[in-house]
Formats: structure tokens, sequence, C-alpha cells
């Protein structure tokens, strides 16, 4: 009977632990898009964020060349190739981190989102916000980060 | 030993259970943009064309599976208690709505040329989107899975398609697995992606054109 309780906590025990290190990261991109073209973008502040996500992401798009501006107001006021929507979650473990992370490309005139990605990261696979927005950013545009293979 | 037996029981029902009993999803919620501005009227139906829908094995409002601890599964229903082609059919209105179209919701029952052509007949519009959902629902254990197989037409008041575009396939769905209401979310999210690429397509998009 004891063997059985302890083989119980310690299931208990490594599922817990495990379900602390949990990360996705995956885009879709719409197969007509051409990703490549887009120069211009404007990133719309989310409505709940008070932490600047939108800042983050118009920086790393001009890291990556790009050119990027970012607002509150929904609509750029110059015309832009891509208007970029986001969704961050957070969540509490010991400090507040970033749960999830999602970026949409939309495009300006229609607002038909043609390319998403997401990064989902756990407590223990947690990383910066800027990270967060770096690799999924990659992950739309195809880019291959430092130290991993294709 | 009574007393452990009370203890263990509600945990033996819950792990064969889990969180998958009684889960709805809001089709409803789902915000579509879709790749074009236009105007002028639509009319527009979705059609129920699942075979398990048509043969009776499942209720119009049945949208998908989750899985309980076992890998035992339980359905998963519209939340307004709606068949799953009237929610896709509120939301496709909207967007349509958005583009700046004047929608009429169309009744057709079936999938069937002759009741298609009579509706179309009978709305007196020039063009009629109809979306054919032959297979739509989620699957979910530890990740959702998508099955779907959709056929959008452009269809003249004289029974005429004028254009089609047809997407079929099974998919994981990122973002899935983890609440009931996440999941909900997340097959908004890609009922939103699917419909967008269904009508991002040349012939359809040049249909749609005034």
């Amino acid at each position: 009977m004891k063997r059985l309780l302890n083989l119980i906590q310690a299931g208990l025990i490594l599922a817990l632990a495990a379900g602390c290190v949990n990360t996705e990261l995956t885009s879709d991109i719409d197969p007509s898009a051409d990703l490549v073209g887009l120069e211009t973008f404007y990133v719309a502040k989310a409505g709940h964020d008070e932490r600047g996500i939108e800042v983050l992401i118009a920086a790393e798009l001009n890291a990556m060349g790009k050119t990027a501006t970012s607002g509150v107001a929904p609509k750029p006021t110059a015309p832009v190739d891509a208007v970029v929507t986001y969704e961050d979650k957070w969540m509490w473990d010991i400090t507040m981190y970033m749960l999830e992370l999602n970026i949409d490309l939309r495009d300006p005139e229609t607002n038909y989102k043609f390319a998403t990605g997401r990064s989902y990261r756990t407590s223990l696979a947690r990383k910066k916000p800027e990270e967060m927005v770096t690799e999924v950013l990659s992950e739309i545009f195809g880019i291959v980060a430092e130290g991993e293979e294709e | 030993m009574k007393s452990l037996q009370l203890v263990v029981l509600p945990f033996v029902f819950a792990a064969l259970t889990g969180c998958a009993v009684g889960n709805q999803y809001d089709y409803r919620a789902a915000s579509v943009s879709l790749p074009l501005a236009g105007s002028g009227e639509l009319g527009i139906a979705v059609i129920d064309n699942r075979s398990y829908v048509l043969d009776g094995d499942k209720e119009a409002e049945f949208i998908g599976l989750q899985r309980g601890g076992f890998n035992n599964p339980f359905d998963v229903t519209t939340a307004s208690g709606n068949s799953l082609t009237q929610d896709m059919s509120e939301a496709l209105g909207i967007a349509l709505g958005n583009s700046g179209y004047t929608v009429t919701g169309l009744q057709i029952a079936s999938a069937d040329s002759a009741a298609i052509t009579s509706a179309v007949a009978e709305s007196g519009m020039a063009r009629n989107i109809v979306l054919t959902v032959t297979d739509w629902k989620t699957d979910i254990y530890m990740n959702m899975t998508l099955h779907f197989d959709l056929l959008l037409e452009v269809i003249t008041k004289q029974g005429d398609t004028i254009a089609s575009n047809h997407m079929q396939g099974e998919e994981t769905v990122s973002g899935g697995g983890i609440g009931a209401s996440q999941n909900s979310r997340t097959a908004s999210a890609a009922f939103e992606t699917k419909i967008g690429r269904l009508f991002n397509d040349p012939e359809i998009l040049a249909a749609l054109a005034n």
C-alpha cells in the first residue's frame, strides 16, 4: 500500500513538473501572401496591453530591416504594407511572465489576416517578452535563429 | 476502507471524464475578416452536409469531440444551441456585412443541386454565397485536430456556379487542449482562417467584385 502511494505521489510530481515545461512555436501563412515584399508596418496597440508590447514588435521589425511604427489607433495614418495586431497572455508564477504571444499580419484595406504566429511558453520555459516577440516574428518570416538548423 | 473508496471514487470519475463533459464552443464569436471589399446584395447559405449528421449519428449542433483522461470521447456542441451551420452563417453574414455587402440568409436544406438552384432562384439575388460543410469537427485530447471539408461557391440566380473553391484536410491546430474557453477561441480562430483562405481565391474575388 505504501509503495502504491509512493508511486502515485511520484506520478503526480512528474505530471506537475512536466506541466511547467511546455512550449509551442507555430505560424500559419496564406500561401498566396508575399511576406518578402512587405516593407512597411504599423503595429496597433492591443486594447488591454499596459506593457507596451506594440513598441517591442515595431522595434523588432525595424531590427529586421523593415520600417515599422506603432500607436494606439487601430489604423495607421500613412499607408503601410501590413497592419500588425497581437494578443499577449500573462501568468503568475513567483513573478509575472508572458505565457503566450500571438502576432497577426493583416491587409490594411480589408483587415484580412494573411499571416499569424504564436509562441506559448509555460513557467519553466519562460522567456523575456522581447525574445518571445523575436521568435514569433522569426517564425512568421521564416528566419532561422542562430544555432538552429532549418 | 469505505471512506478511502469515497475519497478515491471522485478522483477516478474525474480522471475518466476530466473537463471533457459538456463542452461548448461559440462560432458566432468568430471575427472573420475577408480579403475583399464590395457592395450590393448577396444571398448566403451554409449547408450541413456532414455524413454523421445526415445519417442521424450526431445532432446538427455537434461540432467535435473532447476526450477524457482515458481517450474516451464526449461530444462538444454549439454554445448557442443552434446548429453549427446556423452559427457559421451568422459569423459569415457579419463578415460579409463588414466587407460592405448587404446580406440575406437563405434556407437550403441539402447540398442537392436542385435544392440550391431552387433556393437561389427564389432569392432573386444576382449573386449568392453557398458554403457546403461536408466535414467540420474538432477532436481534442492532448492537442486539437481539425477535420474539415468546405466548398465555397458563388452562384447566380439562374443557378450557375461562377466561382468555387474547395478546401479539405485534417490538421493539428495550435492553441487547443488547455481549457474549454480557450478551445472555443482556438476553434473559432481556425474557422476564421479557413473561411478567409476560401475567399482569398482569384476566381471568388473576381466573382464578388462589383
